[in-house]
């Protein structure tokens, strides 16, 4: 219990110097970096609330594609450094004010009597051989079946939007067809001409 | 489990079966050659129709009563297939007005046509959802596909523009939503709307992470309505987006906004009624004011929509508002179905005004600005009388639907016994009343300053004569339309006697 | 349940200390003497012409995109492989719908010609 409590903390600090990091870094492919340590450290807090699969989800969805994606738009943006910086003292009371004001809303619920720590009963560790992926398994086919079927949905139409809205075809590119390139024949290369012989003059 | 575990389907058929014909849609476009994409908009067409007739029987099948399915979370009730009818018919609607303009732009994609069903798709999912998830991912699949309707042009640096902001303050407001939902959730233990209700019914919840999951919740459903003070994305995106994506925006995801509303005030929340009414008072004061000032000021007829849309939100939440008086539900239909009425002829008047943006727009130009309305009853004196039926119906004149429609609201109010609130909303609407008849001053008393040709088609100018002419035959009959939403708000489950 | 992760603890313990370790040692022992010209971007022989980062193809991020969907769908599929022998054929069932939807999202971009590289 103390070592995972200790774990816990070590996590939980790592994730808050990343995220901290992650908006004041001035590079914004640093920044990007310190967003997969968040992402990762916020994985090993859910292994620790024994959601497993969703750690590994978040490794392998986050970390494994979105934070490329990430670091792609970071590149394809060509962000000028100063020009971003711009207006952020103008805009510092606004936004500190609004994470003021969240701050305070979320120390309200975390502190009041009923999130508190230690009203809430701790679940029974279920033992080595539970397996949280098969639990979250049972209801997700089963009784959210509907909710499922509209994440396909909802994947599809991204899929349609993705590609309507990026996808150009391109001009000025020397593309070659690998299927005409195997389908050539000898004749369409090659002619043999018959010629007779000439004299040399 | 086993085969008898099968959820019943019935009530879900109009969904599954849009679902099934968006996909086929869009597979059948991706072969099609370039010249027959007109195939695809009548296919569109029709399964929409299909979608209305299977969902009339659906109503047929289950005698109106509220049949749910998939373990809870999918009601069909009366209000949701009435309002899913509604859906269907805007969209269609939408879809004749807007194609000769996406022709004539080179925006004839078979993507628009199946985003635009898909983003139906998720309307139907939302007005029906009786699960904060259900209704979450359904408020999702419809966002994302006009988030990139909106962006559909790509070349346009003001669409694209309008676009960013859509989806950047739209993922602002589902941030806050799931923040809401889950504080509701971690309060009540589930997110099932029915559950919902009964747990805080009991008692034994902690009241402030309750109403801060409210607040929350409040402040995501109020992005998606437009009101104030989460209305900024409006005017921009209204003015930047493509005449045919405002025409679409400003329709039927109203009546999906509407149905979100309602889910989850009303038959998740609605013993928190005292908290959440206090919050649409001020939002709805605040929108009308800021609404109607603010039109005033525009000289772009699609700003000036879009401002007006901003107040007439403010005006229905007022019918919201006004359902439980000192915990007493006893005026709750009368004052919802008021909302509810107040919607679906929102929505008909939208689809009209924004119709005819598009149906006095050609190649190469737009009737964006309101000088290009100057004259119009010289060049076109039926349009201008069409037009003029709807601004008289926006402004709420005698004897037109908008007229009755605010009258049903304003008798929600003072029954509510906030007879201030009635008073605040009387004045604000003759405010607006400026703006919407100065419209019909500039049709019928300037000279006309653009001379350019007038030719809508022909099935634009039926389907734009019905939908003026509607505002006057529901302004002098309005009976039927009213008691259908009484009838349909009194089957909410809260209501349900 | 975590017991059975405590090896990856290890893992993570160990990697950061040997990272730290070696890191550290090359800090030490090696020589350091930086100047100006040796810390310089080097190109060529000539001075850097223009910064390093350069605006990539909008085609990338479509790949990008498309690869984080089907890893989506992927991630959905773990869960159902686990426990299909208990959900039986509606779970089966699920799936296939499930995949069946994004079959057709798969057919419109190959025929789309999105996952072409020209």
């Amino acid at each position: 219990m103390t070592i995972e409590l200790l774990v816990f903390y070590v996590f939980a600090a790592l994730l808050a110097f990343a995220g901290l990091r992650v908006i004041t870094a001035r590079n914004p492919v640093h920044a990007a970096l310190f967003l997969v340590l968040a992402f990762f450290t916020a994985a090993a807090i859910w292994m620790l609330l024994r959601a497993e699969f969703l750690a590994i989800a978040l490794v392998l969805v986050y970390v494994g594609a979105v934070m490329v994606l990430f670091l792609f738009v970071v590149m394809m943006l060509d962000i000028n450094l100063d020009r971003l910086r711009e207006g952020f003292w103008r805009y510092l009371p606004l936004g500190a004010a609004v994470g003021v004001l969240v701050v305070f809303e979320m120390a309200l619920v975390v502190v009041a009597k009923y999130y508190a720590s230690g009203t809430l009963p701790m679940p029974a560790d279920p033992g080595p051989g539970y397996s949280n992926t098969k639990a979250l398994g049972r209801l997700l086919y089963t009784d959210y079946v509907y909710p499922f079927e509209l994440a396909a949905v909802l994947l599809l139409v991204a899929i349609v939007a993705a590609i309507a809205l990026t996808m150009r075809r391109r001009k000025d590119t020397k593309y070659q067809d690998p299927a005409r390139q195997a389908a050539v024949k000898r004749r369409d290369r090659v002619r043999l001409v018959s010629m007779p012989a000439e004299k040399k003059e | 489990m086993s085969a008898s575990d099968l959820p019943i389907l019935l009530p879900a058929y109009g969904e599954i079966l849009l679902l099934v014909l968006a996909s086929a849609i869009l597979l059948v476009d991706l072969f099609l050659p370039e010249r027959l994409r007109g195939l695809t908009h009548w296919l569109s067409l029709a399964t929409l129709a299909a979608c209305f007739v299977l969902t009339v029987q659906v109503v047929r099948a289950t005698g109106g009563q509220a049949a749910y399915t998939f373990g809870g979370m999918f009601v069909a009730d009366l209000m949701a297939n009435v309002l899913k009818l509604v859906v269907y018919a805007a969209v269609a609607a939408v879809l004749v007005y807007s194609r000769r303009y996406l022709a004539e732009r080179g925006m004839l994609r078979g993507e628009f046509f199946v985003l635009a069903l898909f983003a139906t798709l998720g309307m139907a999912v939302m007005i029906s959802a009786n699960h904060m998830l259900a209704l979450y991912l359904g408020l999702e699949l419809m966002s994302l596909c006009v988030y990139s309707m909106v962006a559909l042009n790509r070349d346009s640096a003001t669409s694209t523009e309008a676009a960013m902001k859509y989806f950047v303050l739209g993922a602002l407001a589902s941030g806050l939503l799931l923040y809401g939902m889950s504080m509701l959730y971690g309060a009540t233990g589930t997110l099932d709307l029915t559950q919902m209700a009964q747990v805080i019914a009991v008692g034994q919840v902690n009241g402030v992470v309750l109403v801060f999951g409210l607040v929350f919740v409040v402040a995501g459903l109020s992005f998606k309505l437009g009101v104030v003070p989460f209305h900024m994305w409006i005017p921009d995106v209204y003015h930047g987006a493509p005449n045919a994506m405002t025409l679409f925006i400003s329709t039927a995801p109203k009546l999906a906004a509407f149905a979100m509303a309602v889910r989850m005030l009303v038959n998740g929340l609605i013993d928190l009624a005292g908290d959440w009414q206090q919050m649409l008072v001020v939002m709805a004061v605040l929108s009308m004011a800021l609404g109607n000032f603010a039109a005033i000021a525009q000289t772009n007829i699609k700003r000036m929509l879009a401002y007006s849309t901003i107040s007439h939100m403010g005006f229905m939440l007022l019918g919201l508002l006004a359902g439980v008086v000192g915990g007493n539900r006893f005026s709750a239909p009368d004052a919802y179905s008021a909302a509810m009425f107040y919607t679906v002829v929102y929505v008909l008047m939208s689809l009209g005004s924004f119709g005819m943006v598009l149906a006095l727009s050609r190649a190469g130009f737009e009737a964006e600005e309101l000088d290009d309305y100057r004259g119009l009853n010289q060049r076109d004196p039926w349009l201008a009388f069409l037009m003029l039926l709807l601004m008289f119906a926006l402004a709420g004149v005698p004897p037109t639907v908008g007229f009755y429609a605010k009258l049903a609201v304003i008798d929600a109010v003072i029954k509510a016994g906030q007879i201030w609130l009635a008073v605040v909303a009387v004045l604000l609407s003759l405010v607006g009343a400026f703006y919407y008849l100065r419209v019909v001053k500039l049709m019928y008393f300037d000279e006309p300053r653009d001379a350019g040709p007038i030719a809508p088609g022909r099935d634009v100018r039926w389907l734009l004569s019905a939908n003026g002419l509607a505002m006057l035959v529901l302004g002098v009959m309005p009976g039927s339309l009213m008691a259908l939403c009484l009838v349909a708000v009194q089957g909410l489950y809260p209501l349900a006697r | 349940m975590l017991e059975n992760y405590f090896p990856v603890l290890m893992f993570i313990a160990v990697g950061l200390v040997l990272g730290g370790v070696l890191l550290a040692v090359g800090r030490i022992l090696a020589p350091h003497k930086p100047d100006p010209k040796k810390l310089s971007p080097y190109e060529c022989g000539f001075e850097a012409f223009e910064d390093a980062r350069m605006k990539f193809d909008v085609r990338y991020y479509l790949v990008a995109i498309l690869f984080i969907l089907f890893d989506l769908e992927i991630a959905f599929l773990f869960p159902w492989a686990v426990v299909i022998p208990d959900i039986g054929f509606f779970g089966y069932a699920a799936m296939m719908v499930f995949l069946a939807i994004l079959v057709v999202g798969f057919v419109y971009e190959w025929k789309k010609g999105a996952l072409e590289w020209e």
